[in-house]
């Protein structure tokens, strides 16, 4: 029977390929399942390759991307689902697509992004040998409901997982943290350094303690609600780290840190070396849209997807950090983007825009953005109406040397690669 | 970069805006309509402090509030939040939605004000009983109601914004609605009418935040806060509002068409 589903699946990737339908990467396993309910049950219960699951609000793309360089370069073959293809049908899809022949699957291992709210779902079916849980902060709340919701959702899942899974958890992260608490796993913790910092940001999500809400104290804060935390009630705190320092990033961005020491704690949970991951890493590229450099009629464009508070937030770090001198954000309220923006009056531009010396907005939602950036306080930029045009105007305007920096929400930045390299993904 | 509107230097009027409870009810970008009240005010040379009242604050700084907010929060907040509104709490809010102090409640803190909200269980949760209203969540089977959202209010004005919530709440027969609905749900997603109107006091669903592409409702509660604060007649200087208008009119065309 899967025999069959898998020939049809592949057949049906392969045309869509062939008519650039672009829907290969979730409709064979939509069909697979529709028909043997336990296609996926069946393809991975006997298996000879490791899963690893990669989990959380940000940073799933960059962490298994992380993960595939490390493991690809030390001999091991590894295959993904597509970046956003991360619900059940998506990753019935790569299965499907990394059949060989003979009916069988020629890996070491599979690294999945698994959406927050299927993360529960997914895990009555496969049993990973890993979980990578990276963040939960507030995204899309049109879609994923609020940060508590989804949190409890995953800790009852997690309590009834088979014994033989590892857990891989960011400390800093309180509701993250507290997934560890009581379960019969085996438990990694990744932190970064913090430095000493009073109040968490605005729009921080977890600063309640999950054991007994009482308000959480930070010794120190990276960002958002991530830090060096402890409840002063019950006195739950903090686990200690395994890992909160590591020598080479390929990327820069504190919020890197994390997905770079969530990638190496595996690896080194999987007995790969320092040397080695470093070895790995000096040969890595980043994800598409993330950090991505696009060369566009001689110019140079950097893209940071910005898709939540936390994200934005960090993406103007980032920015700011690499001098930036030119920047554009793009505003989409697309499915994938929310349909709701009012998150981009949790993001902190009063205090990050100072150091820019040229600002342009576009998007669907172009006046909304334009409307915050005036009420934070500037006067001095450009709106769009249309991305082609606005990309097409602010390259031509910049100088040969300058990079122009693109902050777009997810469906932007799917337009925009459109428009600078012809194709959405890859 | 400096502000597209000068500011007059007129300090002869001042008002405190009370945030309730910041931290616990921030959810739906809420701090854009606080940003948006106190800019409104010091474009126009109108001294504006925010008042943040977090969890155990002291309840006589209600009495110093010129303006109240309180926005939306996550169930677990708002149980912490209803266990931190004391009597005394609840007396003295009552009093000054009952004197005319303009206030705007969103989402979670409109519900809140009404008699009570019955959860998907069917268990009950006391409100603060300052408003005649109350509201129900219909059970895990039905959908929550969200969407972008166009509402007219008495003057005929077109408010948009984007709701999302699973309670549907209902209007005593004496207390009216904020607005009624063009495109969308409301309160309840069958009588047609949105939030709730009582005094100067705005109970409504409707997050974007609010206040930025509708800044005629931020002015109102400037005003009416202002004429009680120095009773006089106050007219509001006009501000350039064209970005509010056009983030508006993209609402309008997206939900008409």
């Amino acid at each position: 029977m899967n025999l069959f589903l898998i020939l049809f699946g592949k057949i049906f990737i392969f045309l869509s390929n062939l008519v650039n339908l672009g829907s290969g990467s979730t409709w064979p396993g939509h069909v697979a399942l529709g028909i043997n309910r336990n296609f996926l049950k069946d393809a991975v219960v006997k298996r000879k390759f490791k899963i690893i699951f990669v989990a959380g609000t940000n940073g799933k793309t960059t962490t298994g991307k992380f993960l595939q360089t490390i493991l690809e370069a030390n001999g091991s073959r590894v295959f993904q689902n597509n970046s956003g293809a991360n619900l059940i049908n998506g990753i019935a899809s790569s299965i499907i697509k990394n059949y060989n022949i003979l009916g069988k699957l020629n890996y070491d291992f599979a690294v999945f992004e698994i959406d927050e709210n299927n993360l529960p779902i997914i895990l009555e079916t496969i049993s990973p040998d890993f979980i990578v849980c990276l963040n939960l902060f507030r995204d899309q709340l049109d879609r994923y409901g609020e940060v508590n919701t989804i949190s409890e959702k995953w800790r009852n899942a997690f309590l009834k997982l088979p014994k033989k899974t590892k857990l891989i958890l960011n400390a800093d992260d309180p509701k993250i943290a507290y997934l560890g608490e009581n379960v019969k796993n085996e438990t990694l913790y990744f932190g970064v350094k913090t430095i000493k910092k009073n109040a968490p940001e605005h729009a921080s999500d977890s600063i309640y303690c999950s054991k007994c809400s009482a308000n959480l104290e930070y010794k120190s804060i990276a960002f958002s609600h991530l830090g060096d935390w402890i409840c002063p009630k019950c006195g739950l705190k903090r686990p200690l780290l395994d890992i909160n320092f590591f020598s080479f990033c390929p990327l820069p961005g504190l919020y890197n840190k994390y997905n770079l020491h969530a990638a190496v704690l595996t690896s080194k949970s999987l007995g790969i070396s320092n040397e080695q991951i470093i070895r790995a890493l000096k040969s890595f590229h980043p994800a598409f849209g993330r950090q991505e450099i696009v060369e566009y009629k001689n110019k140079k464009i950097q893209i940071f997807l910005s898709k939540n508070p936390a994200s934005f937030n960090q993406s103007l770090n980032a920015v700011n950090e690499l001098k930036a001198k030119h920047i554009f954000l793009v505003l989409n309220d697309r499915i994938p983007d929310g349909r709701d923006v009012s998150w981009i009056w949790d993001v902190d531009f009063e205090n990050n825009l100072k150091n820019f010396k040229k600002i342009s907005v576009a998007g669907d939602r172009v006046y909304d953005m334009a409307l915050r950036l005036k009420y934070a306080g500037i006067s001095d930029f450009i709106t769009y109406e249309a991305l082609s045009d606005a990309t097409t105007k602010e390259t031509a305007l910049l100088a040969s040397s300058d990079i122009l920096y693109i902050l777009p929400t997810y469906s932007a930045m799917l337009d925009l690669r459109k428009i600078l390299i012809g194709k959405k993904i890859l | 970069m400096k502000n597209n509107q000068s500011s007059i230097v007129n300090r002869q009027y001042s008002l405190t805006i009370g945030w309730l409870y910041p931290g616990l009810m921030s959810t739906y970008g809420d701090r854009g309509n606080i940003i948006v009240l106190t800019k409104r005010c010091e474009w126009r040379g109108i001294k504006a402090e925010v008042l943040n009242l977090n969890q155990d604050f002291d309840s006589k700084l209600l009495n110093d509030l010129d303006i109240i907010f309180m926005g939306g929060a996550q169930d677990l907040q708002q149980k912490i939040v209803s266990s931190d509104f004391s009597k005394e709490k609840i007396k003295l809010l009552r009093e000054k939605v009952e004197n005319g102090i303009p206030g705007l409640y969103v989402c979670g803190a409109y519900q809140f004000l009404g008699k009570y909200y019955k959860e998907a269980n069917r268990s009950k949760i006391k409100g603060l009983g300052i408003l005649d209203l109350f509201t129900e969540n219909p059970g895990e089977g039905k959908k929550r109601l969200i969407g972008n959202i166009a509402i007219k209010n008495s003057d005929g004005n077109v408010i948009v914004g984007f709701e999302n919530h699973g309670g549907r709440t209902y209007l005593g027969e004496r207390l009216k609605p904020f607005g009624h609905v063009m495109e969308g749900f409301g309160n309840n997603g069958i009588d047609k009418t949105e939030g709730a109107i009582y005094k100067n006091s705005i109970g409504t669903y409707l997050h974007g935040p609010i206040l930025p592409k509708n800044p005629e409702i931020a002015d109102f509660l400037i005003e009416k806060a202002l004429v009680r604060k120095y009773k006089k007649k106050i007219k509001l200087e006009k501000l350039d509002d064209s970005l509010s208008k056009k983030a508006k009119e993209t609402i309008l065309r997206k939900i008409v068409s």
